[in-house]
């Protein structure tokens, strides 16, 4: 006979008030109601399964035998009024919602600190409409990045949108973080590719912004739920722009000796009105990490470019972009370094290598105007290394704009004497966000705020910090959504 | 090694440059903590691979066929191991809905595709498995079907073991597999035709046991060898130098689950489309035209674990005029059928809902279905018994010249 579970084995970090029995069947049974059994979830190994996301710590707590938060229910809704009147009875019986993809963010934002309903997308995963006249695509939230990106390449498109988390995040996921992908420099981050959305508001209302290319109609209220991160309620549909899948693509590297040559290349092709899909420059160690096999590239700094569209424009794009990285004294490397990047770009292993060796990994994106972004890396890079306990800090620079750049950062180490892991995560990310802010960067360029930097909000909004807060109260008056993230 | 060497070179880079007694705690770390996170007493299950699982974002999710229907993280490959690690630990009872979830895989391997450390979830909840029958916790439902299998040594009541022919020995050996003797009698009888026709010295066995991957997979290993015991001796016994089965999974069984419990068969084993395609080379059957048009269906063992993807292609191309489709998912990217991992015992509603949504699939490039694996086939029929579904065997009977 199986044993029932009980909640003492492990323990809770994030405790709340629990809802007394009565309540908690009351709930069950209006949450029933709305989406019917099948949709509806108390049991443990389920609140076990959405206690966290992709947090590092979250996945220390983990390894600990923790477990970050629990929530008092999971619901699948599969239309736009079931989320309405979920977030409708969760007023009535203020209790949090929190919505949840696929849970691969990284900075804690999808974790139920303050218990509740988890609203999973996925079962919102369909395509509406794929429009080839207009070159937009209208679908669900809840899809997976791999299978929105799958179905546009069958019908000869693409989104250009490509996150490392593909394989593992939903677009509601996207909207809300700001996300960007891997190919952005010429496709745009997820919010560039916006048309329209749907959205549930915090008190049930349902927005729809129109689908049309521009319009001069007021501020856009639909834009306020990019970013928000399930604060200002969820995004259930959206039409996006979509491209023809390329024509052609070349590879290319270079290798640089100095950090300053491989930006100035960057910045110049940029200036050229040029936009390779993906621009990566690796500083020594990350060379050394991912291009050990390319003797040319040894303690040097390695550029890799990607060029895809047009065949012509293509073959013009390589052309110029080569000599400008020649005139900056990039040493051509070939394309060997781009297909090993392309071969090995999903292979997320350092938590599962690392983590159970109490070694500790994560990463930091930042964005730094040009004329400041050396000194960012700079005094980022020793700002981190200066902590006790890291092994290393390096970076590449990842994202980039005619204006300026994203950096980002991965750090390693391990707690020495008697600093715990996660303390050490904590220093780390302080003394890094600090940094940045005095550099002149804006602490995040697409992972978000979540738990992980809502104490640096304030710092990096200023008086605009403020308002946000005024909206949430305004829209969100009983803080049912997604309490406790974003600083808010 | 010296490649590793480099590859982590930028590590040992920085660890060099440490402080001494920074460096002898890094190292120190490095070499004990992880002891901390796996069990002391040793466990069927592999601990320290779950746990590796359960700390990835679930990079294959988008592909597993399971979650793909149920949409929750729960039954998420990561989410699986997540909870295979909680119970390993004695973190979490094996409560029913933890027993439940560690039969929810179809052990297709469309995780192991995409992950970095080439995890098969299938594989690694084998090792679940087998702590759950060692403590006596297997759901009565598949206690029964284990001690039917037993008695049946088939997965049907009533069990057929023979094709009823006369026993004697042959080079090649025809094994029908227990699905095909029970459910798709009409593939045995396809192939012996073809066979029969191809002048061929075949034998069958007179008392054929199902190959026991059900059993191993539902972590039975005990009885799971007397299977592949009794296989072993009467295959050793037919005289046979080569063997041809119809259905993967005992391809796969014989090849590479019989080795690992120290059974090793010394015969050239095959599935019938590489068999097949060898008589059509070697000039033994010929085709004639056939103008219609199928598409293929990659069974998940076939592809994925056996990496036999063109010779049933090959095969069905020298079919003169017969139009071969391909799916959006093929080849090694293939989809479940929805039996796969024995699902469809554990969990018969994941299965169906998987059955129908490869059907769509396929059929968003053809209407008629050939495939190469008798259960593949079942579970197509059974979301629509109209549906044309084909094995190669039969394809090739019906058009091969007399």
């Amino acid at each position: 006979m199986a044993t029932k579970n009980n909640l003492k084995k492990y323990k809770v970090i994030y405790r709340k008030k629990e809802l007394s029995e009565k309540k908690k069947k009351e709930i069950l049974k209006k949450l029933c109601d709305i989406l019917g059994p099948e949709n509806v979830s108390d049991k443990e190994i389920d609140k076990i399964s959405y206690s966290k996301d992709y947090w590092p710590i979250a996945l220390r707590w983990m390894l600990e035998g923790k477990i970050p938060a629990l929530p008092d229910y999971i619901v699948w809704p599969e239309n736009t009024k079931h989320i309405s009147d979920v977030i409708k009875l969760a007023n009535e019986e203020e209790i949090p919602i929190i919505p949840f993809g696929e849970g691969s963010g990284v900075m804690g934002g999808a974790i139920p600190i303050k218990g509740g309903i988890v609203v999973d997308m996925k079962k919102m995963d369909k395509t509406l409409e794929i429009n080839k006249k207009n070159l937009t695509i209208t679908v669900q939230a809840g899809i997976n990045g791999m299978t929105l990106e799958r179905t546009l390449n069958k019908e000869g498109y693409t989104l250009g949108h490509n996150p490392q988390s593909l394989y593992c995040s939903t677009l509601g996921g996207w909207l809300a973080c700001r996300a960007a992908g891997q190919f952005s420099t010429k496709y745009g981050k997820i919010d560039d590719m916006v048309i329209s959305l749907e959205a549930v508001l915090p008190q049930g209302e349902i927005i729809r912004s129109k689908n049309v290319p521009k319009s001069s109609t007021g501020p856009r209220i639909d834009k306020l739920l990019l970013g928000s991160e399930g604060t200002l309620g969820i995004i259930t549909e959206s039409t996006l722009k979509i491209w023809p899948y390329p024509e052609k693509r070349t590879l290319q590297s270079y290798a640089f000796e100095d950090l300053k040559d491989g930006l100035e290349s960057i910045r110049k092709i940029l200036r050229k009105g040029i936009f390779p899909a993906v621009i990566r420059l690796y500083d020594k160690i990350e060379t050394a990490r991912h291009f050990y096999q390319t003797k040319k590239a040894k303690g040097k700094y390695m550029l890799i470019l990607v060029m895809e569209g047009d065949k012509e424009l293509v073959d013009l794009e390589e052309r110029v972009s080569h000599e400008i990285c020649e005139e900056h004294g990039g040493i051509k490397c070939g394309e060997e370094p781009v297909l090993h990047w392309f071969d090995t770009r999903f292979d997320v292993k350092e938590a599962s290598e690392f983590a159970p060796r109490d070694v500790i990994f994560d990463t930091i994106e930042v964005s730094v105007n040009w004329d400041k972004s050396v000194e960012l890396y700079n005094s980022m890079i020793s700002s981190m290394k200066n902590i006790e306990g890291v092994i290393l800090a390096s970076a590449h620079a990842s994202h980039f704009y005619p204006q300026g750049v994203c950096f980002y950062f991965t750090f390693g180490g391990t707690p020495v004497k008697e600093i715990k892991p996660n303390d050490l995560y904590s220093s780390v990310w302080n003394a890094a966000m600090r940094s940045c802010i005095d550099a002149g960067g804006s602490i995040s360029h697409h992972h978000g705020i979540g738990i992980m930097r809502a104490s640096w909000i304030e710092k990096e909004l200023g008086q605009s910090f403020k308002v946000l807060k005024r909206i949430k109260k305004t829209l969100d008056p009983k803080n049912i959504m997604n309490p406790g993230k974003m600083g808010l | 090694m010296l490649d590793k060497v480099k590859k982590y070179s930028w590590i040992m880079n920085a660890i060099s440059k440490l402080k001494w007694s920074t460096k002898k705690e890094v190292i120190t770390h490095f070499l004990i903590s992880k002891k901390k996170y796996i069990p002391k007493k040793k466990t069927n299950a592999d601990v320290d691979n779950i746990l590796k699982c359960a700390l990835c974002p679930n990079m294959c999710r988008f592909d597993c066929p399971v979650l793909r229907v149920e949409k929750s993280e729960t039954s998420s490959p990561s989410g699986k191991a997540r909870i295979a690690y909680l119970v390993e630990m004695n973190r979490l009872n094996f409560s029913d809905d933890v027993i439940d979830l560690m039969y929810k895989c179809a052990s297709c391997d469309a995780c192991k595709e995409w992950c970095p450390f080439d995890f098969s979830l299938g594989e690694l909840l084998i090792g679940v498995r087998k702590d759950i029958v060692e403590k006596g916790l297997v759901p009565s439902s598949l206690t029964i079907f284990k001690e039917k299998l037993e008695e049946n040594h088939a997965i049907y009541e009533g069990g057929i073991t023979s094709l009823g022919l006369e026993a004697k020995r042959g080079d090649v050996l025809y094994f029908a597999g227990c699905t095909t003797l029970n459910k798709r009698k009409e593939v045995a009888n396809a192939n012996i035709k073809i066979l029969e026709k191809a002048g061929i010295n075949f034998t069958t066995l007179s008392n054929e046991w199902c190959c026991g991957a059900p059993l191993s997979i539902l972590g039975f290993g005990s009885d799971f060898k007397k299977f592949a015991e009794h296989n072993i001796k009467a295959i050793r016994e037919s005289g046979c130098k080569t063997m041809i089965c119809g259905c993967p999974e005992c391809v796969h069984t014989f090849k590479e689950l019989y080795p690992r419990i120290g059974l090793k068969l010394n015969v050239e084993i095959l599935h019938t489309s590489q068999f097949l395609l060898r008589l059509v080379e070697e000039g033994k059957i010929k085709m004639k035209h056939l103008k219609e048009e199928y598409v293929y269906h990659d069974p998940c063992v076939l592809s994925r674990k056996l990496n036999i993807c063109e010779e049933p292609r090959e095969l069905l191309k020298n079919i003169p005029e017969l139009k071969l489709k391909e799916a959006q998912f093929d080849r090694k990217e293939t989809r479940c059928c929805g039996m796969g991992g024995m699902l469809g015992v554990t969990n018969p509603k994941i299965s169906l809902e998987m059955a129908k949504n490869r059907v769509s699939g396929l059929r968003e490039a053809c209407n008629s279905i050939v495939t190469a694996c008798p259960t593949c086939e079942l579970a197509f029929k059974n979301v629509n018994k109209k549906l044309r579904v084909l094995d190669l065997s039969e394809l090739i009977l019906e058009t091969m010249e007399e």
